[in-house]
């Protein structure tokens, strides 16, 4: 291998092999294991950038592959394959991940298990990495798995909450659910293209590595089912706002700017097999999406869970955007999506970590209030985060969104509208979740006594605030680097952010002062209210309905059947020979006189029987 | 060259050794007859067929080829683990040695007296193991096991004499009864595929036929769980791979694929009905018999997959070997977990003084290396990758789609409801909040320390499966399409 082959090799290579003595050293002195982590991350971030300015940037695709199975027969490839859209990947993941790990390091500084923190925390950061660099399905997939393993390990961090024992298991059932059929897609691949589409290469040379349509849309509709289920879309959306139940930091790094999009990220890379009728299925999802999450993002709680839906309906619109079916402008529209958001939505969870922190972890919005006086900083940068959310002009979700809406106009005009509607959503949910925090008077004693956080944690706020605000002029560079058509702003641009200053506007009338127009709309709704405030009653469909009545009822009968109607048919047949051998025996008296009179009745048998026979005409 | 021969020679003054030895020795002697083993499959290149000459009507041909190669390297392996792991009485490792030798002839010849001698020799130690270590349903469980079991190779014997005497051969060589085959009544060559298929789908254990492993599996001791789970299932395995696929294809029905799709159901039932009656199991014992049958499942599944394809002339390569090489890797990864499995359930059980998965909970909070090492194991059953278990059963999905289009959906249900079933049992059992009436508990840390080892091969396999296969020159072996 060349020494670039090498260097991205390490790109997530390093920390791979690292992750283990970073859990090691922790048992020497625990805040080894984090002063490591990061360094270990950072340096992977640094060859990242290396990688990019010497190679990407001239247009060298670094890419080397081995055989998985060698002395197989058939070739299986996994290696490595850098191009433009994988390296920007590399660039965010390993960026804000560095970040987010930082800010670890403040806020996991008094947990008693934090070196294993900081090595799942490098182990996911580096799976996600080898996710984005795979070089052909298979690998992609491997990764694909790890990191929701280190997903469902971090999830249950605090194992000793019920709560978020459950959350774990359920985040991996749903993905896995997914997951097969990713499974199923990378087999139909194989066998359409007689391996040839396993690689990354192959796809992205052209559609014909699949040679006929319909097998492209099973391919690719497939390959969107394991979209749908690690980039939570609907329907498999319910795990991502239990999964909140994990700590902060892992909810920033894995359940919003990184593994979330892994799904987004599929999608991109085998974008050439997609066909009109599979990008169809994925722009409707992504839109339903996008209008679902929204609407129960107004009525939930809890801080982190509304931050959940609204990455939900953020992935929407990535989803959707790709599902516009441009070619590389809608790669470029979605993978920008998939950056800004990372960069303020990471920022929001990151600011919500430390009010969580502040507040000793309450996070119900009803009970904090006034925190802007208390902690300016971090309330600030949530501020900047909150407005780059919900798309206010020149923050970088307006860049990123409003070019999705308004390239959706020319495509498909209910997309166009429902995308605009979801958009005025958004802003209505972030801010009345930041007005709620923010404004008013502290509601709870823990809220009055909120301090700002330390400067470890401050800095990683700050810096991605200020990526939340300028990264929009990266936004014309972005596209063309990615080959898709340069963005223009045009008056149809307005029309969103109207709406999202609207969505503000009605935010602060009802929350960002003392009103009881909440309550009264609630009221109004009536039926309509309880349907978003049981989230559509999805969550009851999936986990007491069909998880907890369906299928362990199902169990439980086949457990009664196992037990009673086929081991009891097998215990019969016991019982039958036993019991025959039981009554035979009784025949066995001993009694000469007996078995005398037995042998001279089976003889008159015998010789009646013959002459049956003999009557019948077998015998002559 | 160290033929085979000398080697079972040497494996029964071993055995005799430790029969004749004082306490303690026969645990080494168990380890011993492993490595003996061991350097034989090294030593000659894996792949290696041994001619004699007859006597009477046994044919004294032993082969070592592909499968048996590496059912043989997983018997090394177990037989090591159990000497380390377990503490077991003398008595108890003669009779594994015992099944190790009669496990080792199984695997090798090529005569079918000789594979049934054999394959009725294993249910001998294994019953006096059941019954005289075993739980308190032992009797039972041990009844139970012999007769079910012996049952089916009653009707492999029935298969051996009919082609025997139809053809009019005059040795039981496997080779040329098995090529023979065709030339008999069509009637005669359905008893015999059916009399082969049943006694391996009762040895695999494939549903509906598998009533005796729960309780087998429940009621031995541990050590004779492990043995059970991680070789005796194999038996099956190896069967449906070296004999019935030839066997099937040598047939005349070999043009229509009606026994192949019926295989396939069979898997498929086989692995749901598994995975459904798991989920509602409490004993994590009973739960990880299910879970073995699950497994066992795939390798059913890509063997009918594997008649399909070369039945139906689908010329589909990559499939056939994906399903073929899949099956045989699972079949050492499943061993190498489902032994690390047991014994970690057995260490649970010292520790709590249960095996009830609701009178655990939390024991992460007190346990935290016995608990590494379950979450491990049970991730490795689940298939993630970087450990074993993903290798095989990500080869025979990707193959299996080739055969079952949109029916790998039911397969793929199967995967879900196998994930579900244990992320289920580790929340409820090492997650969650502590459950106090379990008081202060400590696991036996020599039996940590023995698990690494497992944990290793399943890690060294998953990450870099190639070594497996790197042994053999895969290449240059005859494909198992063709006779072997």
């Amino acid at each position: 291998m060349d020494i670039q082959q090498w260097l991205v090799f390490l790109i997530f290579g390093l920390p791979l092999i690292s992750f283990p003595f970073v859990i090691g050293v922790g048992y020497i002195k625990k805040n080894l294991s984090m002063y490591l982590g990061t360094a270990v991350i950072f340096v992977s971030f640094l060859i990242g950038l290396y990688v990019f300015f010497n190679y990407t940037v001239n247009g060298i695709v670094i890419s080397a592959s081995v055989n998985w199975l060698p002395n197989l027969p058939i070739s299986i490839p996994v290696g490595i394959y850098a191009d433009n859209l994988a390296m920007i990947m590399v660039l965010m993941v390993s960026f804000v991940g560095f970040l987010i790990i930082l800010f670890s390091v403040g806020y996991m500084a008094e947990d008693p298990r934090r070196h294993v923190f900081f090595g799942e925390m490098v182990l996911f950061t580096s799976s996600m990495l080898g996710l984005v660099l795979a070089s052909s399905l298979l690998m992609l997939f491997i990764f694909w798995e790890l990191v929701g393993l280190c997903s469902y390990l971090l999830i249950g961090f605090w194992y000793y909450k019920p709560n978020a024992a459950s959350a774990a298991k359920k985040a991996f059932i749903v993905t896995r659910v997914g997951d097969v059929f990713f499974i199923a897609g990378i087999g139909a691949a194989i066998l359409y293209s007689q391996g040839a589409a396993l690689s990354v290469a192959n796809i992205k040379a052209g559609a014909s590595v699949i040679p006929y349509v319909w097998q492209r849309t099973i391919v690719s509709l497939l390959l969107f089912g394991g979209a749908i289920g690690k980039s939570a879309q609907f329907p498999l959306h319910v795990w991502i706002p239990d999964a909140m139940e994990g700590p902060t930091t892992v909810s920033a790094l894995i359940h919003a700017a990184t593994m979330v999009t892994a799904g987004v990220y599929l999608i991109a890379r085998t974008y050439t097999i997609f066909t009109p009728l599979s990008l169809a299925v994925v722009l409707y999802i992504g839109v339903f999406t996008i209008i679902l999450s929204g609407l129960i993002g107004l009525v939930v709680n809890d801080i982190k869970r509304i931050l959940a839906y609204s990455t939900i309906s953020q992935i929407g619109y990535m989803v959707a955007a790709l599902g516009l079916g441009l070619g590389a402008t809608s790669i470029g529209l979605s993978i920008y999506q998939l950056e800004s958001h990372a960069f303020f939505k990471a920022l929001l969870f990151l600011s919500a970590g430390a009010i969580l922190h502040a507040l000793l972890n309450t996070r119900d919005i009803n009970k904090m209030g006034g925190l802007w006086k208390k902690m300016p900083v971090t309330i600030t940068a949530m501020f900047i985060g909150a407005l780059a959310l919900s798309g206010f002009p020149l923050t970088a979700g307006f860049f990123s969104k409003d070019s999705i809406i308004s390239a959706s106009y020319s495509v498909n005009e209910i997309a166009w509208v429902l995308l605009a509607t979801g958009g005025f959503l958004t802003s209505l949910y972030t801010f009345r979740l930041f007005f709620k925090i923010a404004l008013g008077k502290p509601k709870t004693f823990a809220a009055e006594h909120a301090h700002e956080a330390g400067i470890l944690m401050l800095i990683p706020i700050v810096i991605l605030a200020v990526f939340s605000l300028i990264f929009g002029l990266f936004q014309n560079g972005f596209y063309t680097f990615l080959g898709g058509a340069k963005a223009t702003i045009t008056s149809l641009d307005a029309i969103p952010a109207v709406l999202m200053l609207v969505g503000m506007g009605i935010a602060y009338y009802a929350y960002g002062r003392e009103s009881t127009i909440p309550e009264k709309v609630a009221k109004a709704s009536g039926f309509l209210y309880r349907l978003v405030k049981s989230k559509f009653y999805l969550d009851v469909l999936f986990t007491n309905v069909i998880a907890e009545r369906v299928v362990l009822g199902f169990s439980a009968v086949m457990d009664g059947f196992e037990r009673r109607i086929l081991d009891g048919l097998i215990n019969t047949w016991g019982y039958i020979f036993k019991n025959a051998g039981l009554s035979l025996r009784k025949i066995q008296t001993g009694l000469a006189r007996q078995y005398a009179l037995i042998i001279l009745i089976g003889l008159f048998l015998a010789l009646l029987l013959l002459r049956v026979l003999m009557y019948l005409g077998v015998f002559h | 060259m160290f033929e085979i021969n000398y080697l079972l020679l040497v494996l029964v003054i071993i055995m005799l050794l430790s029969v004749v030895a004082r306490r303690g020795i026969a645990r080494i002697m168990t380890a011993l007859l492993s490595l003996v083993i061991f350097a034989f499959v090294l030593m000659n290149n894996m792949n290696y067929t041994f001619n004699y000459s007859n006597i009477g009507i046994l044919s004294l041909v032993f082969q070592l080829n592909f499968v048996s190669s590496i059912l043989l390297l997983l018997l090394s392996f177990v037989g090591i683990y159990i000497s380390i792991r377990f503490k077991a009485t003398p008595g108890f490792q003669i009779l594994t040695q015992f099944l190790m030798i009669s496990l080792v002839g199984l695997f090798t010849t090529r005569d079918f007296i000789i594979f049934y001698i054999f394959w009725e020799m294993v249910l001998i130690p294994t019953f006096f193991m059941i019954g005289m270590w075993g739980g308190k349903n032992k009797d039972y469980a041990a009844m139970k096991f012999f007769i079910y079991t012996h049952v089916g190779s009653v009707f492999m014997l029935l298969g051996i004499f009919t082609m025997y005497f139809q053809e009019g051969a005059s040795t039981f060589n496997m080779n040329s009864l098995i090529s023979g085959l065709n030339n008999i009544p069509e009637v005669y060559q359905a008893f015999v595929l059916f009399g082969f298929i049943f006694a391996f789908l009762i040895k695999l254990p494939s549903v509906p036929f598998h009533s005796w492993l729960p309780d087998t599996y429940v009621e031995s001791p541990s050590e004779g769980t492990v043995l059970i789970s991680s070789l005796l299932s194999k038996m099956g395995a190896f069967g449906l791979l070296i004999l019935f696929i030839p066997l099937y294809l040598n047939s005349t029905f070999s043009n229509s694929p009606v026994i192949a799709e019926i295989i396939i159901a069979l898997g498929i039932f086989s692995l749901l009905y598994s995975s459904f009656v798991a989920l509602y199991q409490n004993d994590m014992k009973r739960m990880m018999s299910y879970a073995s049958v699950g497994h066992m499942a795939f390798i059913t599944i890509a063997v009918g997959g594997f008649l399909y394809l070369v039945t139906t002339n689908s010329s589909d390569i990559i499939a056939e070997k994906l399903l073929f090489y899949g099956a045989v890797f699972q079949l050492i990864s499943h061993g190498i977990i489902i032994s690390m499995i047991f014994s970690l359930v057995d260490t649970t059980e010292k520790a709590t003084g249960t095996r009830l998965i609701s009178s655990m909970g939390g024991i992460a909070r007190k346990l935290p290396g016995l608990s590494f090492l379950i979450l491990a194991a049970f991730l490795a059953s689940v298939a993630i990758p970087g450990f074993s278990g993903f290798v095989g059963e990500i080869s025979i999905l990707l193959g299996s789609y080739a055969v079952l289009k949109y029916y790998l959906v039911l397969v793929l249900l199967g995967v879900v409801l196998t994930a579900s079933y244990h992320m289920f049992a580790l929340q409820r059992s090492i997650f969650g909040p502590y459950n106090e009436y379990l008081g202060d508990i400590k696991a036996n840390k020599n039996e940590l320390y023995a698990a690494i080892l497992p944990l290793a091969l399943i890690f060294i396999l998953g990450i870099y499966p190639a070594i497996l296969f790197g042994f053999f020159n895969l290449a240059n072996l005859p494909f198992m399409g063709v006779l072997p």
